[in-house]
């Protein structure tokens, strides 16, 4: 149909056609002054989806950094505690292959032997409880600030340990793997057990821990005639325990480490992800709000001059 | 044919082009008045005087103008369509008006979402289950469980408030429906009046066919017109308004007037029977249709139900492994979130008492002679706080269900607008179409009034003609010689 056409309908259109610039206007003022092309759910639905799951792994992320942080703290004490350990058995292995010469030690000399092996022992339980943020990094999931405690009322000493047997502190990392991040104190420095019969009716052999070990060490350079490289043997267990708890643990440090590396690479990713689906296109829209500034110019130029003139002004 | 038969000629001119000039002064004089429809003068010559006489005869001409009645310039079909589309209109404009209200509370995807305030708690959980031991992590982890807890209920207080507008809206619309109703009906009356005494009820119908559209506008109605003038308003197959009597619509009592009773549905109703009003279209039959039951779709409801849902998610999900976690003094956890049964987001809150109920030490069964009883890893553990922290990954978790809940939404949100915009554009055409019709157009009225004037001018040029030879027929004969 071809429409008749008259004042009223030019001022209905002419003013539809400057609402829908404005709206359009409005729109674009709106992206660029709040730079996000999602400003509500309905303006890309599918873009809301993945702004919601990509903004949710970010905070992951977050998360799982903290974790890391917090798991390399863990590990480098239980590193540090293990490395000066090692050294301190070496030491103490050194005094006893001194102490062996049973022949040319004076019993003096021997009397400084073994308190020089007790030296070493305190400085071994003292590593032992070494705290990582108030928290004993050999103890696990105890809540005891000592992973072990020497009861030295009695003789020969004994030590007690604190820990939960099979339970383990660990930290996620990202989000299909924990690591470990504790040691078990009774795995690296040994446990005091007397001999016993196991559940499976066998004898189980006594084991000592490495403070026990340096205790029969002293005691032995005390009583003459003792002969400490007997233990020598035990030491050298006890060496080779820490060592595998040592190199266990620099692994898992490396696993955090390269978990770290990760996390933030996936950060940075993310974050790009992120951006490209929810912040607006700067250049862009700078670049349409010109074009419509320019389109709603002209409306408005229309629009004066479209209502101006009738036959009136020309009828005298 | 009388000597002075030629100035009633002329008269008869004078008269009809000056009643022509005044239709088109009213028309000029309304050339912005709302629903307004130009007229025209229809002129109609007259025709020869036929004298009843034997001795009549030889030819004869006509006897002149008059103005046959004052035609409107309106096209009822035009206007019916105006109506329907202004129907369908409304009714998806007040669809996506009800959908945007309520996207706007939802505020995602921002930081002050549900969505955040989730990822916010799922990651407390993690940092008390590094250290149980910190006050300040689980004081964090309770102060952000209170968040998300406040931000899914006051969520919830936000359709709840939505509904209740709503169902205001509604009232307050069926009183202008029932008025404007009754107008029509008067305005029947008047019409039928004023034809049945010859008059010309322009204006009237002017008036009455702006609020049938203000009627198609709430109700979808449309109408049907009748001889006698009166146009019957129809209401999905009822007479809202029929002849002068106008029938009123009201809200079925025992409808529901909270959201929490919606269940119960809220439906319209004829007054003066009770039969129910039929499907229909335009802003009532919107509201009806957002403040409708879950199961019918209800906009609100629904929204109101997809909260209900994440609460008992989140509740359900995070009581069963709290319960099955451990406390630093070895209690076994308590509920998180209440209530439990049933879960509620209205009133979803934090059940825990204090920091030091926040369990996250995982269980161990040990056998002691033969009996299996379940006690913490270790007092220090974690390991609970770190499953109940991947529940925020989990793909049947309250994220998951939030972030479908805000998609459909979005979705929904998103062609419910351009349905609007569609049938808004749709209305435009039929309105432009009606208005290129109906409108005055200035400069067709300056050529109508120039034409009348210059008529007018013949007229009297005619008058002055007739005059001029009755001079000379009076004056100037019969004084041969004199």
């Amino acid at each position: 149909m071809i429409g008749r056409v008259t004042q009223q309908t030019v001022q209905r259109s002419t003013l539809a056609n400057l609402q829908t610039n404005l709206t359009r206007m409005s729109d674009l003022q709106n992206r660029l002054s709040g730079n996000k092309s999602i400003t509500k759910p309905s303006d890309d639905p599918a873009g809301t989806a993945s702004a919601l799951a990509l903004r949710s792994s970010l905070r992951q992320i977050d998360q799982q950094s903290r974790n890391i942080d917090d798991g390399l703290g863990w590990l480098t004490s239980a590193d540090t505690a293990l490395t000066t350990s090692l050294s301190t058995v070496g030491k103490a292995r050194d005094l006893v292959i001194q102490g062996g010469n049973t022949g040319s030690l004076t019993p003096e000399a021997r009397e400084a032997l073994a308190l020089e092996i007790e030296g070493l022992r305190d400085s071994l339980v003292s590593q032992a409880n070494t705290t990582y943020l108030g928290r004993s990094v050999f103890a696990g999931t105890s809540s005891a600030d000592r992973a072990v405690v020497a009861v030295t009322d009695a003789t020969p000493r004994s030590y007690t340990t604190t820990n939960e047997p099979g339970a383990t502190v660990e930290r996620r990392v990202n989000a299909d793997t924990t690591i470990r991040v504790d040691v078990d104190v009774t795995t690296a420095f040994g446990k005091d057990v007397p001999e016993h019969v196991g559940a499976d009716g066998q004898t189980v052999p006594a084991t000592s821990s490495v403070f026990a070990t340096l205790d029969t060490i002293a005691s032995l350079l005390r009583s003459p005639g003792g002969n400490p490289t007997d233990q020598l043997a035990a030491l050298d267990g006890h060496r080779d325990a820490m060592l595998q708890q040592a190199s266990g643990v620099g692994a898992r440090h490396n696993q955090v480490l390269a978990a770290q590396s990760n996390a933030m690479a996936a950060k940075t990713e993310l974050t790009a992800q992120l951006s490209g689906v929810e912040d607006a296109d700067l250049a862009a829209s700078i670049v349409e709000l010109q074009m419509q500034e320019v389109a709603y110019q002209a409306a408005l130029g229309a629009t004066s001059r479209v209502l101006q003139p009738t036959l009136m002004d020309f009828l005298r | 044919m009388s000597t002075f038969s030629g100035l009633s000629t002329a008269l008869s001119s004078l008269n009809a082009q000056r009643q022509s000039l005044e239709v088109s002064g009213q028309n000029v004089a309304n050339a912005n008045t709302v629903g307004y429809t130009r007229q025209r003068a229809d002129l109609t010559s007259v025709e020869p005087l036929a004298a009843a006489s034997l001795f009549s005869g030889g030819l004869s001409t006509g006897s002149g103008v008059r103005v046959g009645g004052i035609t409107r310039l309106g096209d009822i079909f035009l206007d019916a369509r105006v109506r329907s589309e202004t129907g369908s209109a409304a009714y998806a404009a007040t669809r996506a008006e009800t959908y945007a209200r309520l996207e706007s509370t939802i505020a995602e995807p921002t930081d002050r979402g549900v969505s955040h305030a989730l990822t916010t708690f799922w990651a407390g959980w993690q940092d008390v289950g590094n250290s149980p031991n910190s006050d300040s992590a689980r004081a964090v982890l309770l102060e952000s469980a209170t968040a998300l807890a406040d931000r899914i209920s006051s969520g919830y207080a936000a359709v709840s408030t939505q509904w209740s507008q709503a169902r205001t809206e509604l009232t307050t619309a069926l009183t202008e429906v029932n008025t404007t109703a009754s107008g029509v009906a008067q305005l029947n009356e008047q019409i039928r009046g004023v034809l049945a005494s010859g008059g010309s009820a322009n204006e009237l119908i002017d008036q009455r066919d702006v609020m049938i559209t203000s009627l198609s506008r709430m109700v979808g109605a449309n109408a049907t017109h009748r001889e006698d003038g009166t146009v019957d308003v129809m209401l999905a197959g009822n007479a809202l308004v029929r002849g002068d009597e106008a029938n009123a619509i009201e809200v079925r009592p025992g409808s529901a007037d909270t959201l929490a009773e919606s269940g119960k549905g809220v439906t319209l109703q004829w007054a003066g029977n009770g039969t129910p009003v039929g499907a229909g279209s335009g802003e009532v039959l919107a509201l009806v249709s957002a403040l409708a039951p879950a199961g019918d779709e209800g906009i609100l409801a629904k929204a109101a139900a997809s909260y209900d849902a994440i609460a008992a998610t989140l509740v359900t999900q995070v009581n069963d492994i709290h319960k099955a976690s451990f406390t630093t003094s070895g209690a076994p956890g308590g509920d998180v979130f209440g209530p439990t049964d049933p879960a509620s987001a209205k009133d979803l809150h934090v059940a825990l008492a204090g920091i030091a109920d926040i369990a996250v030490a995982g269980g161990v069964d040990v056998t002691v002679d033969g009996v299996v009883t379940r006690r913490p890893k270790g007092t220090l553990d974690g390991s609970a706080a770190d499953t109940m922290a991947t529940l925020g990954a989990s793909t049947t978790g309250p994220d998951a269900d939030w972030s479908t809940f805000v998609v459909g939404l979005g979705v929904q949100s998103r062609s419910s607008t351009q349905r609007a915009a569609v049938t808004e554009a749709t209305r435009a055409t039929a309105e432009k179409l009606q208005l290129s019709t109906a409108s005055v157009d200035i400069d067709e009225e300056s050529v109508n009034m120039l034409a009348y004037q210059r008529a007018y001018e013949g007229a009297a040029r005619v008058l002055t003609a007739i005059d001029e030879m009755l001079d000379t027929l009076i004056n100037r004969t019969g004084v041969v010689g004199r």
